[in-house]
């Protein structure tokens, strides 16, 4: 119990540094304007930011706290275009439009801002507790993997991020492998062989990860822009009675917003799956729970609760998964991925050393999240409107301008036009991809994890002289080879079954709104 | 694009793979897995999901999202354009010259865009050479430093 508050106490005065409180306000408000804009989520937010922090020269946990940050402000962002103009800022903030534009059409959008502000910042805190209680137990229990576990751990995280993205597990397959493919490049650590750099010295080290980040989440997303020209519809938002929810709306929510936080931090853990995950399975969790007994509900057409359940849950996972990328080095979702991908440009491996070789890097950044999450809570509420204005910004402006500092981060890692074309090239590919249908986030995994696999599997291998059997022969790796075939095999059927009631819900959704 | 495309380009990228990496050994070894056989496995199942994409659509005849292919190619030309000429013309003039160009993809006017272009290009570099420190190339702009 008293290492509890040693670490919190670690965490916060790293956190309260004036820098690093600046850099989390910073972090929020520069997140939460590209979470505004539809198209642009999290992840690419922190793609274009990464190698900028870098070349900022920012201490490391300054960098993470800045890139972490830019996360929650872009799940806050996400909302308010949903509630606003029932376009979702980006994947998890779907779920909020189905209640929350409904809301704002009944005159009620502030309501809903600042409940689903409300149930964000309380999913921050249950899951801030959830990782001060499980990461250090985690990370202890971690110790005990060797080459093998880690290895089929890395298996089970791709598993998990395929088969849980969408209804093509294939695809997300080929991604992942596109990902570790593209890792093999340069010199071979183990041997000094050099793999497919075709003689060129710019490969000789491999492609920076910064350039495969920028070119899959900032080129192929301004090349998707220029067909989906979704600028805010004229909102017909109504002249609002009241600014803020008042203490019956929270007592009528409680319930639901600690169910759904929970859950939200549980499926934020899980390597792979993510907030778009979690705010899906939170909202029909709680639509079906308060179907069967309040009469009153109003699911999809303008129910709190449909506003606090996703939001609760998606914060809380995103909080949450970052306790697989700390504890055992494996990212929980596609941006913590990308945020792993930026600790490795400081030389640091995330993993359970961490936490006694970097403790302050750790609770700093647990510490940072649980402050930025109630600076945004703060923010929100009376800048809703300046935010709101992003929505008008034309893209003949924005696509230059995202492409101008994308283009600048790649430059600044080596000072030469070779990273910057290698980004144009692999942004193509990544949209012709994009537009096959093959997700970008298991990618970045393979890419980030690519190096850590084969290692492992070689290091493993070389222990029993090439026997294949040591990658199953300890409970926790058999254990974790059942769970992952379970996580391929299960979804499919459940989705099979859950679509029909899916789509029915869906289209009545739909016919609600118009 | 379609699926089977798709697939038929995850079992070329797979052919590609397996044909430069057919020969990566190892000089000395110590031990029983070389670099040659990561890349082969994921090669492997890259062809194996290539071909499952294959077969499995090949008698439908759907297409993917449709593609907007002359204005996607002048984009990309642009966004190489930009990137080739980043340090040859300097930040400043590839970045306004870059933002016209593209602006002008995206239904921006002319003065809009050559203003914009201008600002954009002086302002970053002012706010990410000379104050965050980020070197930027000059080009021909060196004199000015």
């Amino acid at each position: 119990m008293s290492q509890i508050f040693d670490h919190l106490s670690i965490g916060f005065d790293v956190a309260f540094s004036w820098m690093n409180l600046l850099v989390a306000a910073l972090g929020a408000f520069l997140g939460t304007l590209v979470g505004v804009l539809p198209g642009l989520g999290p992840i690419n937010g922190v793609a274009m930011l990464i190698p900028i922090a870098y070349a900022l020269n920012l201490p490391p946990e300054t960098a993470l706290i800045l890139l972490a940050a830019v996360y929650v402000g872009a799940e806050y962002g996400g909302r308010i275009s949903a509630i606003l103009i029932n376009v979702p800022g980006e994947a998890s903030a779907i779920m909020t439009t189905l209640d929350g534009y409904p809301l704002a059409r009944k005159g009620l959008s502030n309501v809903a801002l600042s409940l689903s502000g409300w149930s964000a910042f309380c999913g921050a805190l249950v899951s801030t507790i959830g990782v001060i209680i499980l990461a250090p137990l985690l990370a202890s229990w971690a110790l005990a993997f060797g080459p093998a576990e880690y290895f089929v751990l890395i298996v089970f995280a791709f598993c998990c991020l395929t088969s849980l993205l969408g209804n093509q597990p294939v695809k997300g397959t080929l991604s992942a492998m596109l990902g570790l493919a593209i890792a093999t490049v340069g010199v071979d650590a183990n041997s000094g062989v050099y793999r497919y750099t075709f003689d060129s010295v710019h490969l000789f080290d491999g492609i920076d990860f910064v350039v495969v980040v920028i070119a899959l989440f900032a080129i192929a997303e301004l090349l998707e822009l220029l067909e989906s020209a979704i600028r805010g519809e004229s909102p017909e938002v109504p002249p609002n009675e009241r600014k803020l929810f008042n203490l019956k709306e929270l007592l009528f929510t409680k319930w639901t917003v600690l169910r759904s936080a929970v859950l939200g931090f549980f499926i934020g853990v899980l390597p792979g799956a993510g907030a778009s995950v979690a705010s899906a399975v939170a909202y029909s969790n709680e639509k079906r729970y308060q179907e069967g007994r309040d009469p009153n509900a109003c699911f999809g057409q303008g129910d709190l609760r449909g506003v606090t359940a996703p939001e609760a849950a998606s914060t809380a996972s995103a909080v949450g998964s970052f306790v697989p990328m700390l504890t055992l080095g494996v990212p929980g979702s596609g941006t913590t991925a990308v945020m792993m991908g930026a600790l490795t440009l400081y030389n640091i491996t995330p993993g359970p050393v961490l936490f006694d070789t970097k403790p302050e890097l750790v609770w700093g950044l647990v510490a940072s999240l649980f402050i930025a999450n109630v600076l945004l809570f703060l923010m929100n509420i009376p800048m809703v409107r300046v935010f709101s204005k992003v929505l008008s910004l034309p893209n003949w402006l924005l696509v230059p301008g995202i492409l101008c500092i994308s283009y600048i981060g790649v430059y600044a890692i080596n000072a030469g036009t070779f990273d910057l074309t290698m980004a144009a090239f692999l942004g193509l590919i990544g949209y012709l991809l994009r537009k096959g249908g093959v997700p970008m986030a298991p990618m970045v995994l393979g890419v980030v994890l690519g190096d850590m696999m084969e290692q492992n599997l070689r290091r493993a291998l070389s222990i029993t002289n090439g026997e294949l059997h040591i990658l199953w022969d300890s409970p926790i790796a058999l254990g974790l080879w059942i769970v992952s075939l379970a996580i391929v095999i299960v979804p499919p059927i459940l989705r099979r079954r859950a679509k029909r009631r899916l789509s029915a819900a869906a289209a009545a959704a739909l016919e609600g709104e118009e | 694009m379609s699926d089977r495309t798709l697939g038929f380009c995850a079992l070329f990228f797979a052919g590609l793979m397996a044909w430069f990496g057919h020969d990566l050994q190892a000089p000395f070894s110590y031990e029983p897995v070389g670099p040659r056989a990561f890349p082969m496995l994921i090669a492997g199942i890259i062809a194996l999901c290539g071909a499952w994409l294959v077969f499995k659509h090949w008698h439908e005849r759907h297409h993917g999202e449709h593609i907007d292919w002359p204005r996607l190619l002048l984009m990309v030309v642009y966004i190489v354009g930009y990137a080739l000429l980043f340090e040859t013309l300097g930040f400043v003039i590839a970045t306004a010259l870059a933002t016209v160009l593209i602006g002008r993809l995206f239904g921006g006017g002319w003065v809009r865009m050559i203003v914009g272009g201008v600002v954009m290009g002086v302002l970053f570099f002012l706010l990410f050479d000379r104050m965050l420190d980020v070197v930027l190339p000059l080009g021909p702009l060196e004199f000015l430093s």
